[in-house]
């Protein structure tokens, strides 16, 4: 008879549609010709997995693999948010791959397999398969990173990224290690009780465990002082895999930041908001400050990201189901301001790299440079848009916690940031061209700018029509 | 430590016989040395050379190519000793693994990856 074991698959629902696509365009790599057909294969999928998220679901949350995968609403709306980040990417990508003379089955499977490594992150309850996941998800980028092999930059960058995220990936192994040598078990569950129970014992060596817990993802969402290699990668990689790393990758990391501090780590709670606060606050400034100096667009948008990193991890800082959710609403939010931002970037093609070359955008292309303008105003987090509402609800939260404070700090650091990104608006709006027009850009690329500008803009008036599938882990 | 009376009899057996060979090898045997036969062995690679230069990729391809068959490997071996009581799971599940791991080798076979060029 076929064990319960294999029963549980049927949870795994969209991964096992994107697993299926990646190992369909593996075996037909080599007779790949035209990226246009690998790309409409991956959007399929992408579409395939959005639409059976809620399968799994039919019966309520549920518990699988000796109760090592969950999927609840908390999971499935990463995973949902996922998808739509890999539909997106995929529709921006259409042009570099033809241009950069990537092999597009490889570069598709392997996107594929990143976010079905995310997937099965946000789904864990376990350590190990989590560990899995984000592995799964990290060997991918790599790759991705480097696709663009006759660029020496982006050799340099995936070089970078891979020999820094293997040493934190062992931060990470060795804080489970500690944790599984004090609780005998890797289970959320198990590790929790375990440290209702201690009562104050081998408080050192948890402080240790959670500590390079924690290091080790926040190296994944790029949090200070665990960023200096997103600025590098960013730059290297080209800008859909750059978006991809700091939005899909980064979401999934505070996704399972955030179950973390309410299931398996909820008795240190106190613990885990002041290693969190101090990463917040660190991020939140030099994010902020550098990005002052920063003249390579795509660098900018680096230490943006890493600053709302620390914006996200705000809504962690209570450990309450209130708090988590404002982080997903901040994280939602985030996706698609940022998605868009390199969007434009993508668009724009070498013009778009540097700040320069957004002089005088508005005249020659002024729908490109309104959409830029409402990315921005997101990103800065100006009422219209739905950057607002998302900052506001995780300053909130920051502030229920006791962190008057930081709350102070937040809202300072949002001033220098508006300078950084309005800086780009007024270069946009306010210079004469420069550089020649440049050649329009495919429709998959626009349809993308499109989506990420209306999900940012209806996020903004109608909060809470986007997200209102999202629930917090139990 | 009376057990490891034996482990220590039969390092010093095994480190006299195998130093005894190379002893008389090199006392008894004939030399005739050419450059080539000087040369440290080191698998077809030259045995040193300045940082920087280049070096064929084509062997670290072989040898990811047998990592993949050396896990397969790893893992099948305690699944076929107890396969009976795993049962259908067990064979559908290996099953799956193996799917999933020679799609792999057929990617590298496909795309020329045996072909030592």
């Amino acid at each position: 008879m076929i064990g319960p074991e294999l029963a549980d698959i049927k949870l795994l629902w969209p991964e096992l549609v994107l697993v299926a696509t990646a190992l369909g365009l593996i075996l037909s790599a080599s007779r790949i010709r035209k990226g246009l057909r690998a790309s409409t294969v991956t959007l399929v999928a992408g579409c395939a997995s959005i639409l059976v998220y809620r399968w799994p679901l039919a019966e309520g949350p549920r518990a699988g693999f000796e109760n090592m995968i969950v999927v609840d609403g908390y999971s499935q709306f990463f995973k949902v948010l996922v998808s739509s980040a890999l539909i997106l990417i995929v529709l921006l990508s259409a042009r570099r791959v033809e241009t950069d003379n990537v092999r597009a089955g490889e570069y598709y499977a392997l996107l594929l397999l990143a976010s079905v490594g995310m997937m099965f992150a946000v789904s864990s309850t376990d350590l190990i398969p989590l560990y899995l996941g984000l592995e799964l998800t990290t060997i991918c980028s790599y790759i991705l990173v480097g696709t663009t092999v006759e660029k020496r930059i982006s050799n340099e960058a995936a070089t970078k990224y891979f020999l820094l995220s293997a040493f934190t990936s062992a931060l990470l192994l060795y804080g489970i290690a500690l944790i599984y040598g004090m609780a005998g078990s890797t289970s959320f569950e198990a590790v929790a009780s375990f440290l209702s129970d201690t009562e104050g014992e081998n408080s050192k060596l948890i402080l240790v465990a959670i500590g390079l817990i924690v290091a080790g993802l926040a190296f994944k969402i790029a949090a200070v002082p665990f960023h200096s290699w997103a600025p590098d990668a960013y730059e290297g990689a080209s800008a859909p895999i750059a978006a991809f790393l700091a939005t899909a990758s980064k979401a999934a990391g505070l996704a399972v930041l955030g179950r973390i501090c309410i299931s398996a780590f909820a008795e240190e709670a106190h613990l885990l908001s002041l290693i969190l606060a101090t990463m917040a606050t660190l991020s939140i400034i030099v994010g902020s400050v550098i990005a002052l100096s920063q003249t390579n667009m795509k660098r900018l948008l680096a230490y943006s990201s890493i600053s709302h990193a620390g914006y996200a991890l705000l809504g962690l800082l209570p450990g309450t189901p209130e708090g988590v959710s404002a982080t997903m609403t901040y994280v939602f939010v985030y996706v698609f301001m940022t998605l868009g931002a390199f969007g434009v970037v993508t668009a724009l093609g070498r013009r778009g790299e540097r700040i320069d070359g957004y002089e005088g955008l508005a005249r020659q292309q002024p729908v490109t440079a309104l959409l830029m303008l409402i990315f921005l105003l997101s990103l800065t987090g100006i009422p219209p848009t739905g950057g607002f509402i998302a900052k506001f609800g995780v300053i909130l939260s920051a502030l229920n916690a006791g962190y008057f404070a930081l709350a102070v700090l937040a809202v300072a650091c949002s001033v220098i940031s508006a300078f950084v990104y309005l800086r780009v608006a007024v270069i946009m709006y306010m210079k004469a061209p420069q550089v020649e027009e440049t050649s329009s850009y495919p429709l998959m690329v626009s349809t993308a700018l499109l989506v990420s500008a209306l999900v940012t803009v209806i996020g903004g008036i109608l909060p809470g029509v986007l997200n209102f599938w999202e629930a917090v882990p139990q | 430590m009376q057990e490891y009376i034996g482990i220590a009899v039969s390092f010093v057996l095994a480190g006299g016989i195998a130093g005894a060979m190379v002893f008389l090898a090199s006392w008894l045997g004939e030399k005739k040395p050419s450059e080539a036969k000087l040369a440290p062995f080191e698998c077809g690679e030259t045995p040193f050379s300045l940082p920087g230069g280049k070096l064929a990729v084509k062997f670290y391809l072989t040898a990811i190519l047998f990592v993949l068959f050396d896990i397969e490997l790893v893992f099948l071996y305690p699944w076929a000793v107890i396969y009976r009581t795993l049962g259908l799971t067990g064979l559908v599940e290996m099953g799956i693994f193996l799917g999933i791991l020679i799609a792999g080798f057929v990617y590298a076979w496909d795309n020329g990856a045996l072909e030592w060029q």
